[in-house]
């Protein structure tokens, strides 16, 4: 079979789309960079994709809710698209503005299918500001999420105003059971940050940096794995650099980002293959 | 009909935005606010009908999980309630993207009489605020008079059922659109309407502008395009023309030097020629990577043999001053269209800033229009969302505290671009627009914004008239001409492009007809956002987010097609064509024709004359003063000193590392705090070669010597690329002066020959330095006035000129990133060493600052000598032999051995005795100069014979170790310790005066 297709949203205020594709063509897929228009004309079909990424950026300027307008025109206008794509076993992840999407749209936590309503909110930092820093993450083992196969701990940057992860007790209860939280906010060490700051650098419910909807094939997160795709983007590479080579180490060129697209196309191509 | 939706966060919800309301009340005025949380209100002036209404508050506007909304009034419990809105005709962007919404989610296009507009409501709650305080926040903290109106209802005089009422910002178009025919029987006749209409013209140009409209052949011409006296379209387009922040008047013309204690004399005509474009195209001759400079917007550099980068820097100092969120955000947003404009355009890859801003804590009998402690948040916050949501990653930058810029502030931005070699075929950097070509406009709408931006004055706007002097860029627009463009480049569908900012259609399409010969536009073809523009004011009008292309008409269809796929707007609204004529039209009447050739008449001169005392003539010496006893209590001052402490607040709300570019980040050491010298990006992802960039300005040294100052600036922007292992050979810089008015007037100016002088100094200094260190001017930008007229206590007016300020942006590539370095200490056990030779170098230096003193002798640079030196530190890097490096610069070797310390979450033991030094052996002196050619290097001991061998026979020495032990510990001359302190302490100190 050829290479697992990705597609990366694009438009309206998108961005990051050019590193995403870059860390997908990295870990082995075909990776093209489609215009939300594009699919909404026609002259692209989701279908022929396995992963489908909306990734970080400002769509319509986070105006009236950051993802709020993007979630409706993917719903009015590619709704029965997306419903079928998912249906069909493809992958979706929503990094950052891509993530604030999937849960306006309701194709995350989606408890029980795609029901295009909102359940879960993220909003405005606590910190009052927009952030960029970086922070631990502790993946949560018990998740159906096949993104994150094979990771215990990860370190990726955060860059968002509005990535504070909220809902109702009741919703809380229900993903928490459904081991639906992927990914929490931590100290060095790998425990849960508890709320505390900069660890937990938005006041996150649950220290809740990324969830899955109960298959496991749709991922929303804020923190950027497309951000660590190299080593040279860690802030500390400086020092692992002069680490390694007094040890006489090699290291690896990459981040661990990577392994997050990894698994994606990983899975992509197997149930394709099977 | 006209609707308010009231939306607010579920009360039991944080509210973030409230709490930050409240710390600021606490942060700026000292009082208490308990509660505040934001009611946010969006006005629809549009033929909605009830379930309109309803589906939309509940599908688009409302969260359901976070969020109540009503038609009706939300507020309830509070003691003040404070609305704020826009005027008309400013900016709104989120009105404009519900509107968007609205639309799109009813499936039908809204008129042009339809309209949303947003405003806020903040609700103070537990707070003992009265009447007069509360109006004091509303003017001081939540709005700008010049661009928003605002209301405060007190608890009992607030009506449950109305609320705030039904506002609409819409604006009124005062007349029908008409051109005026303007009679100029004299030059003084002339220079009175220039005086009435704000046209600025110099008064040596008005004989020449006379006399073109007198000549004989002119008039036959215009007579049969049914013109005779000139309109006011064409007097604007001169105006515009000739303007200094067009034309650069100052630095082409010539300048009268006289050194008074000399009595040399020069005569430089034309500083910009001798002193930039001379020096630059000569080492352009020696750099074949140095692609295009000195006339298209940026200029263009070569990364690698695939990839051109393209680097432009600019200042946006009275809007700011203004409306200091409006005008930073403007500011970057238009800093940003200059790469796009540049060539066939190119793709914004970095943002950088720099700051001046008046004491943060001023409390003095002056009255800014802004507090300094205002205007500097505003501006953060207007570069933070221009760049977050343009996608380009903000990468460093620089802040500044001095009480001349209470006058003006000055707000740096510089933009970068990457773009292929080649277009379809052909070079990148190279545009020209051929007669025959469309003209089109693609991007926002024009309105009133921005028409005779810099003179325009504020006392003179009512509630209903646009504020027009000061826009608020929008970058959510901007990025979506940014992505349509590039597709329509990599299509080869342009053939020029060119950007909308200072003079508007004037300038784009004035300057880009000299390429082809000549331009016939019709203004009524211009889209505007509201009816009502007179025919000049579409003409000069500086609204945001548009770029001016010539296409082909072969490609017009499919550029058009890419245009709507994006959904930017773009129009035809003229062609070029080689008449020799810039030939406007509105409604198929001609309303300008004017003769390209014109523009390049023999306008005169201007002319300054320049009186330069050297410092001590002045009367500067240097303080008397014995070795203070307790060093350490000084270097926490300095660490603590607003110029020279943690500013980590900044940079943390900048996405610095959208693009995935990142290498080298601003902040780095073990608490990611501690700024590097510079940055490293790699544009090219899989590439392994880097571009570093960096920012130097030191206002300081121009009150001693501004030739010092501007060398010393240029050295540091060397050595702080070297520092993160940039190449020596491959550096670009940008200049960008910021200066008090030069010309000189008994009794407005009376030191104008002094600070004419000043600016000849600085540009020989630029001359030099750049021969020199063979560094071409990819770019520059002069920008002159920074001057303010305050308010004082007894109702009089001081004029508060800015310090000459000469920001240096200097970039370089990196051969390999992996060989990148940073400055924190890696490794106990590391050799310290100092490269260069420390002097009595106090004048101008933070040292002498914290005790009021200047003193005289400022830091001097010898680049021969620098140049030896900076070679070896390269070949050393690219051998991988040190572990850090830092540059030392402001505040002096205590200073950056401090942060080296911290940054690394190490110690450093330090011997004064072993500095390489060139004067009387004073501790301080060693500790503070300011000597420039310095780094500090640190290397493992494996690598010290390599390390020595290559530097041998040059001045450096081991002045130390990294220590496992978290103290800086520094021995003095006689051999005994001066002092040691530990990290911590001299951390919390940098990071003390001011958090988040």
């Amino acid at each position: 079979m050829g290479k697992v297709k990705a597609l990366v949203l694009t438009g309206f205020g998108l961005n990051c789309d050019w590193e995403t594709a870059h860390a997908l063509e990295r870990v082995g897929a075909h990776a093209e960079r489609v215009h939300l228009n594009s699919l909404v004309t026609g002259g692209k079909t989701l279908a022929v994709y396995q992963v489908f990424v909306v990734g970080g950026g400002f769509s319509w300027a986070d105006e009236h809710g950051a993802g709020v307008i993007l979630a409706m025109r993917l719903k009015h206008r590619l709704g029965d698209a997306i419903r079928e794509f998912i249906a069909k076993g493809g992958l979706i992840l929503g990094i950052c503005n891509g993530f604030q999407v999937l849960v306006n749209l309701g194709v995350l936590p989606a408890f029980d299918g795609v029901s295009f309503t909102r359940e879960v909110a993220l909003i405005h930092n606590d910190c009052g500001n927009f952030r960029d820093q970086w922070v631990h993450l502790a993946v949560n083992a018990e998740s159906p999420c096949v993104f994150t196969r094979g990771l215990e701990r990860l370190e990726l940057p955060v860059r968002h105003g509005e990535g504070k992860f909220y809902a109702g007790t009741k919703v809380m209860e229900k993903l928490e059971a459904n081991g639906q939280v992927v990914l929490r906010y931590a100290g060095a060490d790998g425990a849960p940050a508890q709320g505390s700051f900069p660890e937990n650098p938005n006041g996150s419910l649950n220290d809740i940096a990324g969830i899955c909807d109960p298959s496991g094939r749709i991922f929303g997160l804020m923190p950027h794995p497309e951000a660590y795709h190299h080593w040279t983007h860690h802030p500390d590479w400086t020092l692992q650099k002069e680490r390694l080579r007094r040890q006489n180490v090699r290291f690896s060129e990459e981040g661990i980002g990577l392994e997050i697209f990894r698994n994606a196309v990983h899975y992509a191509s197997e149930s394709h293959g099977a | 009909m006209i609707a308010r939706l009231e939306i607010a966060l579920k009360p039991d919800l944080f509210d973030a935005e409230g709490a930050s309301l409240r710390r600021k009340v606490k942060d700026y005025f000292g009082w208490h606010v308990g509660g505040a949380r934001v009611v946010k209100i969006l006005t629809f002036d549009a033929r909605l009908n009830r379930y309109e209404l309803e589906a939309v508050r509940n599908e688009i506007f409302t969260n359901p999980v976070s969020q109540v909304s009503s038609f009706r009034p939300l507020a309830e419990a509070f003691d003040w309630a404070v609305w704020v809105g826009l005027r008309p005709g400013v900016r709104d962007t989120a009105g404009s993207v519900a509107l968007e919404a609205v639309s799109d989610f009813l499936q039908r296009p809204m008129a042009d009489d339809e309209a949303a507009y947003t405003s806020k409501l903040y609700l103070l709650s537990d707070t003992a605020l009265d009447r007069t305080q509360v109006e004091t926040v509303a003017r001081e903290l939540l709005a700008n008079d010049i661009i928003q109106h605002w209301r405060v209802f007190s608890r009992s005089d607030w009506d449950l059922e109305a609320g705030v009422g039904m506002i609409v910002p819409k604006v009124m178009p005062a007349h029908e659109p008409r051109v005026a025919e303007i009679p100029i029987p004299s030059d003084e006749a002339l220079r009175a309407l220039s005086e009435e209409r704000n046209l600025a013209l110099n008064p040596r140009d008005i004989p020449v502008i006379r006399g073109y409209f007198l000549r004989e052949s002119v008039l036959q011409e215009r007579r049969r395009v049914g013109l005779s006296l000139p309109t006011d379209v064409e007097l604007e387009t001169i105006s515009q023309a000739r303007s200094d922040h067009c034309n650069h008047n100052t630095f082409r013309g010539k300048f009268h030097y006289r050194d008074l204690d000399t009595e040399e004399t020069e005569v430089i005509d034309n500083l910009f020629k001798t002193c930039i474009q001379s020096p630059t195209l000569q080492i352009k001759e020696k750099k074949d990577w140095v692609v295009s400079v000195l006339w298209d917007n940026a200029g263009v550099a070569r990364l690698d043999d695939d990839h051109l980068y393209v680097i432009t820097g600019e200042t946006h100092n009275s809007p700011s001053n203004m409306e200091a969120y409006g005008g930073a955000l403007t500011g970057i947003v238009g800093v940003y269209r200059d790469p796009m404009g540049t060539g066939k355009g190119s793709r914004l890859i970095a943002g950088l800033y720099g700051y001046c801003v008046g004491p943060r804590d001023y409390a003095g009998p002056l009255r800014p229009h802004l507090h300094p402690r205002r205007l500097l948040d505003g501006v953060v916050e207007g570069v933070r969302d221009g760049g977050n949501k343009h996608g380009v990653p903000t990468v460093m930058g620089n802040l500044l505290y001095h009480p001349s810029y209470l006058g003006k502030c000055l707000v740096f931005v510089a933009a970068i671009g990457l773009m292929p070699r080649f277009v379809k075929g052909e070079p990148a950097e190279q545009k020209r627009p051929n007669p025959g070509d469309l003209i089109i406009m693609s991007g926002g709408r024009v309105g009133k914004d921005g028409i005779h931006g810099v003179t325009a004055s504020s006392e003179s706007y009512s509630e209903s008239t646009p504020a027009g002097h000061v826009q608020i860029g929008d970058p959510y627009t901007q990025k979506k001409m940014h992505d349509f463009l590039l597709e329509a480049r990599d299509e080869g569908l342009i053939t020029f492009i060119t950007d909308n900012g200072g003079g508007g259609l004037s300038s784009s399409v004035g300057e880009s007809a000299h390429f082809a010969g000549g331009a016939r536009v019709e203004l009524d073809r211009v889209p505007l956002k509201y009816e009502g523009l007179d025919v000049w004011e579409i003409w000069v009008s500086e609204s945001q987010e548009r770029m001016t292309l010539a296409v082909r008409p072969e490609h017009l269809d499919r550029f058009m097609e890419l245009s709507r796929l994006h959904e930017v707007e773009s129009t035809v609204i003229g062609r070029y064509e080689a008449t020799g004529k810039l030939h406007l039209l509105y409604r198929e009447k001609t309303c300008a024709y004017l003769d390209l050739s014109f523009f390049a008449e023999d306008f005169p001169q201007w002319e300054f004359e320049a009186q330069w005392r050297g410092p001590k003539t002045r009367g500067l010496s240097e303080p008397v003063f014995s070795e203070p006893e307790d060093p350490a209590g000084i270097l926490h001052r300095l660490l603590a000193s607003p110029n020279l402490c943690s500013r980590e607040w900044i940079q943390r709300q900048y996405d610095h590392e959208v693009q995935g570019t990142s290498v080298v980040k601003f902040l780095v050491g073990r608490n990611r705090d501690v700024p590097n010298d510079a940055v490293v990006l790699r544009p090219v992802l899989g590439s392994s070669r880097g571009l570093a960039v960096t920012q130097t300005l030191h206002p300081l040294y121009g009150i001693i010597d501004t030739y010092a100052m501007v060398a010393a600036t240029i050295d540091e922007s060397v050595r702080r690329l070297l520092a993160v292992g940039g190449r020596l050979d491959e550096i670009g810089g940008v200049d960008n002066f910021c200066w008090p008015n030069i010309q000189y007037d008994p009794e407005t100016n009376p030191d104008g020959r002094y600070k004419a002088a000043q600016l000849v100094r600085a540009n020989r200094a630029l001359r030099d330095l750049c021969l020199a260190y063979e560094i071409p001017l990819l770019s520059g930008k002069d920008s002159m006035y920074v001057d303010g007229y305050l308010r004082g206590r007894f109702g009089e007016r001081h004029k508060v000129s800015g310090l000459p300020t000469f920001q240096f942006t200097a970039t370089t590539t990196v051969e390999d990133i992996r060989r990148c370095l940073t400055l924190e200490a890696k490794h106990p056990g590391d050799l310290v060493y100092l490269l260069g030779v420390t002097r009595d170098e106090l004048g101008g230096s933070e040292y002498y600052d914290l005790f009021s003193y200047v003193g005289l002798n400022v830091p001097k640079v010898d680049p021969s000598a620098a140049r030896d030196l900076y070679w070896t530190l390269e070949e050393a890097v690219r051998r991988e032999l040190p572990a850090s490096c830092r540059a030392v610069g402001k505040g002096g070797l205590a200073i950056h051995a401090a942060m080296v310390a911290f940054a690394g979450n190490l110690g450093l033991a330090l011997d004064l005795a072993a500095v390489p030094a060139d004067c009387s052996h004073r501790n301080d002196t060693l500790l503070f100069s300011e000597s420039a050619g310095r780094f500090l290097v640190t290397v493992p001991p494996e690598r010290r014979m390599d390390f020595e061998a290559i530097f041998r026979g040059l001045p450096f020495a081991c002045v130390g170790k990294v220590m496992e032990d978290p103290r800086l510990t520094v021995r003095g001359v006689e051999g005994a310790v001066l002092f040691e302190e530990p990290i911590s302490r001299l951390r919390a100190s940098w990071q003390g005066l001011r958090q988040g």
